[in-house]
């Protein structure tokens, strides 16, 4: 027995058999029977007809045939007319709850496509199968667009591709059964809804950690009969996804080494830079002069630095930040250009948009970023890029500061930490800061990003992760412990350095 | 029996409902006849009168709806009478109605008024029959010839030794060459042929009935309507469809109503006549038994030709002649005689004589 709705959706059958009166919703059929006016419907038939009763108006020849069909149970008749039915007729068809399919074209085709379908559906199975493999083959499947297509044609049921957060990116509008059931795991997977039927198959490439992208097809109930066919399918379509992917990728691959190959040359050359290395910083489009504030992200192991290249200049393209961003084996560097030496305000403005872009990319990298003061001249790149570089490390270990440090504030803080790394400092440090507990409790992270925030409880809250009276609460406590005053500078300036001791 | 002017509107009413939605309508005839009704017309009940009455069937043929079109002359029906007699050199004793239905229930009335003779209650056919080769004789074997067509206008046409199928195609190709009706006058025949060929009382039915009809109050319930005129009920609503079609056959078409209780489709299909009724798709009722259409509120007969889509109306199922259900008749006026391709349904009692 196939579901009514597969019928209509056979490939002889698609643009030339369309439905009359009466619903297919939930008929299925198990075989067709043409019928002459001495042949009985049998139950759960295709009553097909191959001249058309109602024709010279004898509309009761159809009134007729529908309810002997109704009578034998039979699910549909198929009239060899599109002609619409009239009002009354229609009625019947929802009354008798039989649906009149009209047709055009070569009845006997679609007869014989039919009895095909019902009588061997594993052939019907493998031409689909066969079809999305011979569209692939011979190029009507290139790029997602055209393969969400052509697989959706195949099967008739929506297709479409999803990056690998579940976000749509091509074919059928995003619908909920058009969502991946588990996104962590990398494996096909199936999930029944009420309506239907998920099914989901991951694209992967060899050597790259996680999954690409995911082909998701969504089986209605009435078509459950294409469940198989779309899992085969489905994996068809992957396999040329993933060779797709994987021609981006050697794309991705030759623009990133030609952007770090053309990197090393700009820091090699310096202010002398040469009119060929010029043109070549020209035809990539990065700026050379002018004044520049070097950006350095740090991302750990197993991060795809060239596939989220994309992402990471999306990240900081939407705090509106422009800039030039090269792939590193341990994260990206990048420049932004101003035609003239930026303000102290510009600068700020620009850390904290910078900020804002790190925030974004942490979720998903863990990384931390460092930036570099403003430096002028072809020259001034390297140097605000080492800054950043070195800022990015030393970010690397400050989690109370979010991971992020601004050059700006490093050489104060660099001065501190060189003038509180004595032998006599530290020990006195711990002991001041001993009620707290352990150096790595919360106590005294809280107390120390406190300080570093500028003592705002907001701030504070947003570096540790935590609620803002829970930081009130725990800067009481620590004011209560220590029997100190936060608001006192002295002692204020007592307490940071202490930390900075012990925390670094 | 005497029938008389104030039998008139009774009688109306029972031939329209035996008209099956066809016979003519009878309206226009009805006021020819209530105005020449004078003294009265004897109806004589054809078991009480004499074997050897000679007796000749007269009606109206073509398309009554066409009489307010092409106005009677008036003698048209006395001159076809005369020309019968004066044809076969026999005189007639009465009259009879060639079709006790709808307009020609009335007419032989009409003509018995001018004439001065009774008319035996017989007639052809016992309800509204669209051809006159399914005339009770016709189908009977015997001739309808001669015949005599006297178009308006004053014109005669006299048809003998002639087969009943080609008297139907003459009479056709003379109707649609002259006013489109003709009064006409069949051989006459003595009253023993009558009574065993013919279909007995149905003027006589049309009245009682009538009477009935005009009984009920305004959209009498459907129990009252079953029970006043011994027909069953098949659907009362809203007319959703009227298709007619000159595909073939004469006045081709069908008719739907939504049954307002069950919401069934009730699909009448017709000819002239209702000939089939079809509940969701099922034949509930055929030829030979009456179909008839009556208007909801008033209860007044619905001809096919007037019945329009929007009305509300109630579909009745009456019992046919008797005469009509023995197995060799049964097949000239069955839905298979129409080309509808269905058993006959008929109701379990037919009307007896």
């Amino acid at each position: 027995m196939l579901p009514l709705a597969s019928l209509l959706d056979l490939p002889g059958w698609r643009g030339r058999v369309r439905v009359l009166g009466g619903s297919p919703t939930g008929r299925r059929v198990g075989s067709v029977v043409l019928v002459t006016d001495r042949v009985e419907p049998r139950v759960g038939v295709l009553v097909a007809t191959a001249s058309d009763p109602a024709a010279e108006g004898s509309a009761w020849r159809l009134d007729a045939l529908l309810r002997r069909a109704a009578d034998a149970g039979a699910g549909a008749v198929l009239l060899p007319t599109t002609t619409d039915l009239p009002a009354p007729t229609r009625l019947l068809c929802s009354r008798l709850e039989v649906c009149v399919l009209g047709s055009e074209g070569s009845f006997l085709e679609l007869l014989t496509e039919a009895a095909v379908a019902l009588a061997a559906p594993e052939v019907v199975r493998a031409r689909t199968v066969l079809r999305v493999h011979t569209g692939l083959a011979s190029g009507r499947g290139d790029g997602p667009a055209r393969l969400v297509t052509l697989v959706a044609e195949a099967l008739g049921v929506p297709v479409a591709v999803l990056d690998r957060g579940g976000q749509h990116l091509e074919g059928s509008p995003q619908e909920a059964g058009l969502a991946i059931p588990r996104p962590g795991e990398a494996v096909p997977q199936r999930a029944v809804l009420a309506g239907g039927t998920t099914l989901a198959q991951p694209v992967l490439l060899p050597g790259i950690p996680g999954v690409q992208r995911w082909l998701v097809a969504w089986v209605p109930n009435e078509r459950d009969d294409v469940g198989e066919t779309a899992a085969d399918c489905l994996v068809a379509g992957a396999v040329a996804l993933a060779g797709r992917l994987a021609m981006d990728r050697l794309v991705l691959e030759r623009d990133a080494r030609a952007r770090t190959a053309l990197l090393a040359d700009v820091l090699r050359g310096g202010d002398d830079a040469s009119a060929l290395l010029r043109r070549r910083a020209a035809a990539t489009g990065w700026p050379l002069d002018g004044w520049h504030v070097g950006v350095h992200v740090s991302t750990g192991d197993g991060v795809d630095n060239a596939g989220l290249r994309a992402d990471a200049l999306a990240a900081f393209a939407a705090t509106g930040t422009e800039l030039v961003l090269v792939e590193q084996d341990s994260g990206w560097t990048g420049w932004w250009t101003a035609p003239r030496e930026p303000s102290a305000e510009q600068v700020r403005t620009l850390a904290a948009s910078l900020r804002a872009g790190h925030r974004e990319l942490q979720g998903s990298t863990g990384c931390a970023t460092g930036v570099g003061r403003p430096h002028p001249g072809p020259g001034g790149i390297a140097a605000t890029l080492a800054e950043a570089s070195d800022a990015a490390r030393l970010a690397g270990n400050r989690p109370e500061r979010g991971r992020f440090l601004h050059v700006d504030q490093l050489g104060v803080a660099q001065t501190l930490l060189a003038w509180t790394r004595t032998n006599t400092f530290e020990p006195a440090a711990q002991s001041l800061l001993a009620p707290l507990g352990a150096p790595d409790g919360e106590l005294v992270r809280t107390l120390a990003a406190y300080l570093d925030a500028e003592s705002s409880v907001t701030e504070t809250a947003a570096v540790l992760g935590v609620h803002r009276n829970t930081v009130a609460a725990r800067t009481a406590r620590v004011e209560q412990l220590l029997h100190v005053d936060l608001g006192d500078p002295d002692q204020r300036l007592a307490l940071h350095l202490a930390c900075r001791a012990l925390t670094t | 029996m005497l029938l008389t002017a104030s039998d008139v509107p009774a009688l109306v009413r029972g031939a329209a409902l035996f008209g099956s939605g066809g016979g003519g309508d009878t309206q226009d005839t009805a006021i020819l006849l209530s105005r020449s009704m004078g003294q009265g017309v004897e109806l004589l009940d054809p078991e009480h009168a004499p074997d050897d009455t000679v007796v000749v069937p007269v009606g109206l043929v073509g398309a009554t709806i066409v009489l307010a079109e092409e106005l009677p002359g008036g003698a048209e029906f006395t001159t076809a009478l005369r020309a019968v007699e004066r044809w076969t050199g026999t005189r007639a004793q009465a009259l009879a109605s060639i079709e006790a239905a709808g307009a020609n229930a009335l007419t032989a009335l009409l003509v018995a008024t001018d004439v001065g003779l009774p008319v035996v209650d017989v007639d052809l056919c016992g309800r509204a029959l669209p051809r006159l080769d399914q005339f009770s004789i016709a189908v009977d074997g015997l001739p309808l010839t001669p015949l005599v067509l006297c178009p308006p206008g004053g014109s005669l046409v006299v048809l003998d030794h002639a087969r009943p199928a080609q008297v139907e195609r003459t009479v056709r190709s003379v109707l649609g060459s002259s006013g489109g009706w003709a009064a006409v006058a069949f051989p006459p025949m003595s009253l023993e042929v009558l009574r065993r060929s013919g279909t007995p009382t149905t003027t006589r039915r049309c009245l009682d009935v009538g009477r009935r009809l005009l009984d009920l109050p305004e959209a009498a319930a459907p129990a009252r309507l079953e029970a006043a005129t011994g027909g069953r009920v098949l659907g009362a609503g809203r007319v959703v469809e009227v298709v007619r079609s000159s595909a073939r056959g004469f006045g081709r078409g069908s008719l739907t109503l939504r049954d307002r209780r069950t919401s069934g489709l009730l699909r009448l299909e017709m000819e002239n006549e209702y000939l089939v009724a079809f509940e969701d798709g099922a034949p509930v009722a055929t030829t030979p038994d009456v179909i008839a259409v009556l208007e909801r509120r008033s209860l007044q007969a619905i001809s096919c030709d007037r019945a329009t889509r929007g009305s509300e109306v109630v579909a009745l199922h009456l019992p046919g002649p008797a005469f009509w259900r023995d197995a060799p008749r049964l097949d000239a006026v069955a839905p298979r005689a129409f080309g509808i391709d269905v058993d006959p349904v008929l109701l379990p009692a037919a009307v007896s004589p």
